[in-house]
């Protein structure tokens, strides 16, 4: 993930791996493999085993 | 037609759905989807006027009467409004329903002949001038309608309530209170954009824009994104930017004791619910006409606890996510009170909150590291943490008294007196006093993002973040791996955002709510929709078309005067681009320390070195080199990026590129180059 390795485990999901990262801010940009997935799909989206995965952060603040 | 009812509906076996069909077509939806709602997913059309997706639907105009069928029974019931429960047959065309239509659009049509949307919807169901005269009758093709979509948007987009219903049964009109022009109508235009008809107009007499429709569009857009999106994205209505206060902790990123470290046990106590369930004013502040981003807070009845107001009820203006952290996590102090205080206090005294707490914890770290004692500070225990003695310093700089008379000089100065007068050392004075070009640091953590490093110390006066935050980009999404890549944000993002200051515009709305489809467009931490409705904006304010490349090229003109004034004031030197340590990295053991095992990878992994067996000091000279190296790396990429000089004076190809190679602005660039020996 974000050119990082991430450990692996059957069942991963996107939303587990922002939450064991900690990665709380609310604009993220997330795709597996190059595909897009919608926020809403985070806790039902499974990640596969050697997908890179890219969690982009945007910006906000002052 | 379909003619399939709700007793041959039968559950998919979806968890959490609903069997509902709509003309016989068959669909599952969530409980409380609306009538209105399934048959939009099956893009069947149920003609509305008082609904539009970014208000709450009300049933109002009735036109969107549509019979279903529910346990075997039928019914009449407003589409836009009315949740689906349990499974249901919906009939959009049934005679039923085209017969309660026809009534409504016959009322309609008498009083309103020659609106146009109301034409439309009665030629659709085949409903002619009705025999009678209306004694309403207005003939007027951009009537109103009485839809009250405009008064729902004041109230739930603008948060205004400037406008509203007045009158009964035939008096019923829209109007302002007592039929007068209200001082709080901030002219957003969200009423006259959402009017179905027309009735309500914007006149722009002030500004003359060449199109002002198009900058409306445009704006609309923003204002639909903040009612309907911001409470599930940054929260800047309800609490501001102080939603980050977590976020940043969660990072490492929120500083805490003068930018030692970036997270704190006691974080909960200085959260953004905190501060949710303090600020009263959850209302359009005023500082932007028009804007419902609406982020600025107050607390009411606030009552200090010291100073010239103690024991009175004042009104607090915040406090936003820069003031909870230099008046708060960054001096260690974890007292909601405490931190109003210190903003109220710095508001009434006129001192920016971030120079004040940024000060205020150079000055507590020089008192823990024995530089300041209480003989030195005039009795302020000036310990990490204590609320009530930075309270009372801040007191202390109001009236020039005593130490007060030190600090409120900034930690430029204080670093020189410091070392002058107390004998501190100036270079770990230097290390830790977070200040560039005389200004103090914002309230970021930069040590893990070169890009930010620079993003702050070359800002052009001084490090505040408005010119570029990359942290994210840099740090968490590994965007910018190479020097290159760094300087190309280093030069993109410092142009787009002066940009606004050129335009007198607010950066805010860019980027701290993002379009519906933001994360599907190409490069969206530039937010191309937002970027897109600049360019319209730009465009329709002054004719002709824009696009990112010109407005780019406006700020880079401007951005390139601002260095040459700088090196004609003796400044804009490659020396003044640089911060202190404490933003590269870890100045004392206790810092690297906390962050061994980081510290200790990036010495195998950058560096090839093990990190076994070696000291802590011999660790952090490692590691300390080795940074700077790569902040001298990042200078010249970006003074290379934007056309500049290794010492980074503006070369005369540079200004001739941009048209600004007048006589006298070439004279002082041919000095400052003459100087360093590269003309």
């Amino acid at each position: 993930m974000n050119d990082e390795p991430l450990p692996w485990r059957a069942g991963l999901t996107v939303a587990d791996v922002l939450r064991e990262r900690e990665f709380v801010f609310p604009l993220l940009v997330v795709s597996i493999d190059g595909v897009h997935v919608p926020r809403d799909a985070f806790a039902a989206t499974a990640v596969p085993d050697g997908a890179v995965v890219v969690v982009m952060h945007l910006m906000s603040g002052g | 037609m379909g003619s399939a009812t709700t007793t041959e509906l039968a559950p998919s076996g979806v968890e959490g759905t609903i069997p509902v069909t709509v003309d016989g077509q068959a669909l599952e939806v969530k409980p409380g989807t609306t009538v209105l709602e399934a048959a939009r997913m099956l893009k069947i059309s149920i003609p509305t006027l008082c609904h539009h997706p970014a208000v709450e639907a009300y049933g109002a105009c009735r036109m969107c009467m549509t019979e279903i069928e529910v346990r075997g029974k039928k019914r009449m019931v407003t589409a836009c409004n009315f949740p689906i429960r349990e499974p249901t047959a919906i009939f959009t065309e049934s005679e039923a329903t085209k017969k309660q239509r026809r009534g409504v659009l016959s009322m309609m049509l008498a009083r309103w002949p020659k609106v146009p949307v109301i034409q439309s919807l009665a030629g659709r169901y085949g409903v002619q001038n009705p025999g009678y005269q209306h004694p309403l009758r207005n003939e007027a093709p951009d009537a109103c309608i009485l839809c009250g979509l405009c008064v729902k948007a004041c109230s739930e987009m603008v948060w205004e309530d400037v406008i509203a219903f007045a009158g009964r049964g035939a008096k019923r009109h829209v109007t302002m209170p007592f039929g007068k022009q209200s001082e709080r109508c901030t002219g957003c235009g969200t009423c006259a954009y959402i009017c179905p008809t027309g009735a309500i107009k914007v006149t722009d007499e002030k500004n003359n824009p060449v199109d002002p429709a198009r900058i409306r569009k445009y704006g609309f857009r923003l204002t639909k994104e903040m009612a309907t999106l911001d409470d599930s994205q940054c929260k800047m209505r309800r609490v501001g930017t102080a939603h980050l206060v977590e976020i940043m902790d969660a990072y490492d990123l929120l500083p805490t004791h003068n930018y030692k470290f970036g997270k704190h046990a006691r974080i909960a106590e200085i959260a953004s619910p905190v501060w949710t369930s303090l600020v009263r004013q959850n209302v359009p502040d005023g500082c932007w006409v028009g804007c419902q981003m609406s982020c600025a807070k107050a607390v009411d009845d606030f009552v200090p606890r010291t100073g010239p107001y103690q024991g009175k009820k004042v009104l607090v203006d915040g406090p936003e996510y820069e003031t909870v952290a230099s008046c708060g996590s960054n001096i260690g102090v974890f007292d909601p009170h405490d931190i109003i205080e210190l903003n109220f206090y710095c508001d009434t005294y006129g001192i920016d909150t971030i120079s004040f707490g940024t000060a205020c914890a150079f000055a507590m770290e020089c008192y823990e590291a024995g530089v300041l004692d209480k003989r030195k500070t005039g009795g302020l225990d000036l310990k990490f943490g204590n609320g009530p003695a930075a309270l009372e310093l801040l007191h202390h700089m109001s009236r020039g008294e005593g130490f007060g008379v030190i600090v409120g000089q900034g930690i430029r100065q204080m670093k020189r007196i410091f070392a002058e007068r107390f004998g501190g050392d100036p270079r770990f004075l230097q290390d830790i006093g977070m200040e560039a070009k005389g200004l103090e640091y914002s309230e970021y953590v930069t040590k893990e993002s070169l890009a930010q490093q620079a993003g702050y110390a070359m800002a052009q006066k001084g490090p505040q973040h408005d010119e570029a935050w990359l942290i994210f980009m840099d740090m968490v999404n590994k965007q910018l791996p190479t020097f290159e890549k760094k300087a190309e944000a280093l030069y993109y993002f410092p142009m787009w955002r002066t940009w606004f200051g050129l335009m007198g515009l607010c950066k805010l709305p860019w980027n701290d709510v993002e379009p519906e489809d933001n994360a599907t467009r190409p490069e969206p931490n530039k937010v191309p929709g937002h970027v897109e409705g600049y360019e319209n904006f730009v465009s329709g304010m002054m004719g002709g078309e824009y696009t990112i490349q010109d407005i780019l090229k406006m700020s880079e003109r401007v951005y390139n005067f601002q260095r040459v004034f700088s090196i004609r004031m003796g400044h804009g030197r490659r020396e003044d681009d640089r911060g202190p340590y404490r933003a590269m990295g870890p100045v004392t053991a206790e810092e690297y320390e906390s962050r061994a095992e980081r510290y200790d990878g990036q010495l195998k992994e950058l560096l090839k070195v093990d990190p076994a067996g070696r000291s802590t000091a011999e660790k952090m000279a490692l590691l300390r080199r080795y940074r700077e190296e790569q902040y001298e790396g990042v200078l010249d990429a970006v003074y290379k990026r934007r056309g500049w000089t290794r010492n980074g004076t503006p070369t005369p190809e540079t200004l001739k590129g941009l048209g600004i190679d007048y006589p006298w602005v070439v004279e002082v660039v041919k000095a400052r180059m003459a100087e360093e020996g590269s003309a």
